[in-house]
């Protein structure tokens, strides 16, 4: 018998979690959220502190002289410039420049590397190994990982942790201890606010948690599940595969994968990087020849959806939630792209959504329509196109 | 600094061919050997006052003969009447007798089976066939399947037609015999155990593989082709052959430097630059033919992190698995019985070959083992199968005496004085072809003859054109199509390619 396995929190999470709406992720059982509505948890994320399990990520350590050269390999950021203490999010792509999975790289040493991912990547990091003095020991079951997300998520930590967070600027990581336990924390998150990656010992992990609540408490810290998480990583304008594009390891056909040029990840492919790495060829074509499809923002306009509904009679009927659907977008009648992932944003007041679009369609402040169901009818509501993220407090990277 | 059009990696008998076509064609070549004496193991060198012929046959293929006018590099191919017989030692003293003559042959065959006397010389037309439809395959680029281009297209239509012109019923029958173990093939054409295995052990010649193994018969007819016939036929010694191709290629005007072995290729944003060599010293060229077998070009001369994953993947699972040792015997004279410029081959029953590979299998060296002995005046050299290269137990180096005992005991049933006459002995080990010759893992042929390394899939599929995921570089060696064995095939190919390119 198949068993989801349960995350080192599941002894706190179980009995937190109201409406047993576990999530599947990576083998592992999460919380979908923990209350009945995501409204407290959105806002926890937005206006305090969100504690969220994301220990299923899959970790990878690798460790050796040559760990430079094999990440340098995979990953189309320039590891060379990556230092001690510093994080990189990358995708890595494969031969044909289309994108395999993406994460986070943490170096914790000189020569001591932690990449994350979200599908399992062992072969593939040995694979690219091939004659090189390193060690890739996956360590996704026994490190446990919390994200403490949120504008009061460094006061809670400066509370509990026996050195002060606040000099961890974006993408830096400190080592850290808590009641005695050793935990590494690094500045890092999926909502696009303040907030924080904590690592830990598995066999650490409950105490850890304990440690987070009762810390938190003055600063309204909250259990957060994914759902909420999903709404405000629309907002931050991040995206998550298989929702939003297809590993190139599981497409059916080419036009299922998407180069990183096309998910806006341009900025991550360090082609002026010396030496071949998986899928440079194909990436140096793209770059110098452009991409026909680009990942944007789409906003719906309000008085538009509001026309459709008045229509049937109703007010606009919004799941408060991120949908995590594939919806047409046109440009008058002819489809131009489509949606990944929509969601209502509590915080803007807006229908956003992650939008795949053809060129041209792809350029900002252009008009275009996305579906929308009424009654039971497929609409077209008025959109228009806007640079993403949709929200970017001051705060997440001061 | 002298610039090159082309760097050739090894003056093995392919990279020599190629040198010649190239300088011939007005290029500047320069070939590096990593060894003292040019050749690879098409070598005639000297052990303790003896010489030895390290391969049995040194074949060329006639256009290249003419092409080079090797000729006039004192090569000439000897007449049919001279091409020695084929021999097989069976129990109690028995022989098998296959002249080249088939009349002389069917002779010998007649004591064993009349019927199977009758049919050999249509045997002989359907091997004639088949390894001419071989040739011609040879003599043709294999296209990156799935795609074809149009020039690619236009020479295998020429192949199909080839194979059609050796009428509709040969061909489908080339066909239908190419995957088939060998002991079936000879199954349907002979009822003799003697005749057939003697057959069948041309067919395990080199590989490791046995005679029920899938794609013998291909292996019998690569084989076939390439001594030209059963018996290994001479241009000469093997060294001579090398003489000619080296005197060919530099009066082609073509440059060779021996003991300067390459370590590296250099390689500038995927572009071959030119080499490095051991003591450090870098030579330019844009162009670089490698005859280093596949995996020491890609895995150790370029590196896997020039390649692609897929790429480094797909050459590491090159079948390389060498299972033969050489025996050489110097003799005071050769011992009673026994001609000179003659193969022998103990191959006595079909069941005889496939528990001797049977060893192999499991990492261990066939105690009754499949000899192929070759004579020359005081000389013989015994080609021994199966010798793992990886063995189960124990190291190579540990078993020198165990395995030259195997071999001279085997023989010396059919020899009794060969022990005696015994001056002098030299073994080479599957480990000592890989430290000395540079073949990885004692290959003979820089990958396995096998049915998913043959054609468009030498040495793996979608690179059998010489061409290699990095500009400028080749391959020209026997790892790639057309290569395996003694013929030069793949060393012209490559040089045709080349030189349309640069
Ligand atoms: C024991 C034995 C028996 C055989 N029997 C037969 C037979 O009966 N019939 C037959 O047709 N074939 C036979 N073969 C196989 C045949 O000899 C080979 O397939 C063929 O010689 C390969 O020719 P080549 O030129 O492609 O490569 P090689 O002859 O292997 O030449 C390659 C050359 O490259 C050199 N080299 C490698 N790496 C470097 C480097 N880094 N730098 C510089 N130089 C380098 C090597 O030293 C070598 O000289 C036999 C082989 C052996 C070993």
């Amino acid at each position: 018998m198949i068993q989801l396995l349960h995350t080192p929190f599941h002894e706190r999470t179980e009995l937190l979690c109201q409406p047993k709406n576990w999530r599947r992720w990576a083998g592992y059982l999460v919380a979908g959220s923990y209350e009945m509505s995501l409204d407290r948890e959105y806002w926890a994320i937005r206006n305090t502190a969100a504690l969220i399990d994301v220990s299923p990520l899959m970790k990878y350590l690798i460790t050796g002289v040559d760990a430079a050269l094999l990440l340098n390999r995979v990953v189309t950021r320039d590891i060379d410039k990556l230092q001690v203490g510093q994080v990189y999010y990358t995708g890595w792509c494969d031969e044909d420049g289309k994108m395999i999975d993406d994460g986070t790289l943490s170096r914790l040493d000189e020569t001591t590397y932690r990449l994350t991912s979200a599908e399992p990547s062992l072969r593939w990091l040995t694979m690219n190994a091939v004659g090189l003095e390193l060690e890739i020991t996956e360590i996704t079951d026994s490190m446990a990982a919390l994200s403490l997300q949120g504008p009061n998520s460094s006061s809670v930590l400066n509370r509990c942790c026996d050195n002060p967070v606040d000099e961890i600027k974006y993408f830096r990581l400190m080592h850290n201890e808590l009641d005695g336990i050793p935990i590494s924390i690094s500045r890092t998150g999926y909502t696009g606010d303040l907030g924080y990656e904590i690592w830990i010992d598995a066999k650490d992990a409950l105490p850890v948690w304990d440690a987070l609540i009762a810390a938190g408490h003055d600063f309204g810290i909250l259990p957060v599940g994914i759902l909420a998480m999903d709404m405000a990583r629309v907002e931050a304008g991040l995206f998550m595969i298989e929702s939003d594009y297809t590993s190139s390891d599981h497409a059916w056909i080419k036009a299922q994968q998407s180069s990183p040029f096309e998910l806006g990840l341009g900025w991550t492919v360090n082609l002026d990087k010396p030496g071949y790495f998986v899928g440079r060829p194909a990436l140096a074509r793209e770059q110098r020849e452009g991409s026909t499809w680009k990942l944007m923002g789409l906003e719906v306009e309000w008085d538009g959806l509001e026309a459709l509904f008045k229509d049937v009679g109703l007010p606009p009927q919004i799941l408060s939630m991120a949908i995590r659907a594939s919806l047409p977008v046109r440009s008058g009648k002819k489809q131009i792209g489509y949606v990944s992932t929509a969601t209502w944003s509590p915080l803007l007041k807006k229908y956003i959504a992650l939008a795949h679009l053809q060129k041209p369609y792809f350029e900002p402040g252009t008009n275009l329509r996305m579906e929308v169901t009424v009654q039971h009818h497929r609409q077209y509501a008025p959109a228009r196109v806007v640079t993403l993220p949709f929200y970017e407090p001051e705060w997440k990277k001061r | 600094m002298k610039t090159y059009d082309a760097i050739i990696i090894g003056a093995g008998h392919n990279g020599l061919v190629s040198a010649a076509y190239l300088a011939k064609a007005g290029k500047q070549v320069l070939v590096l050997e990593s060894r003292a004496i040019p050749g690879g193991t098409l070598v005639t060198e000297e052990f303790d006052g003896f010489m030895a012929d390290m391969v049995q046959s040194g074949n060329l293929c006639p256009d290249i003969i003419r092409n080079l006018k090797l000729a006039r590099f004192g090569l000439k191919p000897k007449p049919v009447s001279e091409i020695p017989a084929f021999i097989s030692l069976l129990p109690d003293s028995d022989i098998l007798v296959l002249e080249s003559d088939p009349v002389k042959a069917a002779e010998s065959i007649k004591r064993f089976s009349p019927k199977d006397a009758a049919r050999w010389p249509d045997f002989l037309t359907f091997m004639e066939k088949a390894t001419k439809f071989l040739e011609s395959a040879y003599d043709t680029l294999m296209p990156r399947l799935p795609k074809v281009s149009l020039s690619e297209g236009y020479s295998l239509a020429e192949l199909a037609l080839d194979l059609r012109l050796a009428g509709r019923k040969n061909m489908l029958n080339i066909i239908r015999v190419i995957p088939m173990t060998a002991v079936e093939f000879l199954e349907e054409w002979f009822e003799s155990e003697q005749l057939k295995a003697a057959v069948a052990s041309v067919g395990i010649h080199g590989v490791t593989l046995g005679v029920m193994s899938a794609g013998t018969t291909f292996n019998l007819i690569h084989n076939w082709l390439n001594r030209g016939g059963l018996a290994h036929q001479y241009l000469g010694r093997a060294g001579q052959v090398t003489d000619a191709l080296v005197a060919a290629a530099e009066a082609y005007g073509a440059e060779m430097r021996l003991s300067a072995e390459v370590t590296s290729i250099k390689i500038e944003d995927n572009q071959a630059a030119g080499v490095v060599l051991k003591d450090g010293e870098e030579i330019s060229a844009q162009t670089v033919l490698s005859s280093a077998d596949p995996k020491r070009t890609f895995l150790t001369l370029v590196g896997p992190m020039e390649l692609s994953p897929t790429f480094v993947w797909h050459t590491q699972s090159i079948k390389m698995r060498g299972s033969v040792a050489k025996l050489h015997l110097g003799l005071k004279s050769l011992p009673d019985g026994m001609a000179a410029d003659t193969t022998y081959t103990i191959a006595p029953a079909l069941n005889y070959l496939e528990r001797a590979y049977d060893a192999a299998k499991y990492g261990q060296i066939s105690e009754k083992p499949y000899l192929e002995v070759t004579t020359s005046e005081n000389v013989i050299s015994i080609h021994f199968q199966y010798a793992p290269y990886k063995l189960k137990q124990g190291a190579w180096n540990d078993k020198r005496d165990t395995l030259e005992k195997l071999a001279v005991d085997t023989l010396a049933v059919h020899f009794p004085e060969l022990q005696s006459s015994i001056v002098k002995s030299k073994l080479l080990t599957p480990a000592d072809l890989e430290t000395t010759y540079s073949l990885t893992e004692g290959d003979l042929n820089h990958g396995q003859i096998m049915l998913d390394q043959f054609m468009f899939m030498r040495p793996i599929p979608g690179w059998s054109n010489h061409k290699t995921p990095i500009d400028g570089l080749y391959l020209c060696g026997s790892g790639v199509h057309a290569g395996g064995g003694i013929s030069g095939a793949s060393g012209r190919n490559a040089a045709k390619v080349v030189s349309k390119e640069i």
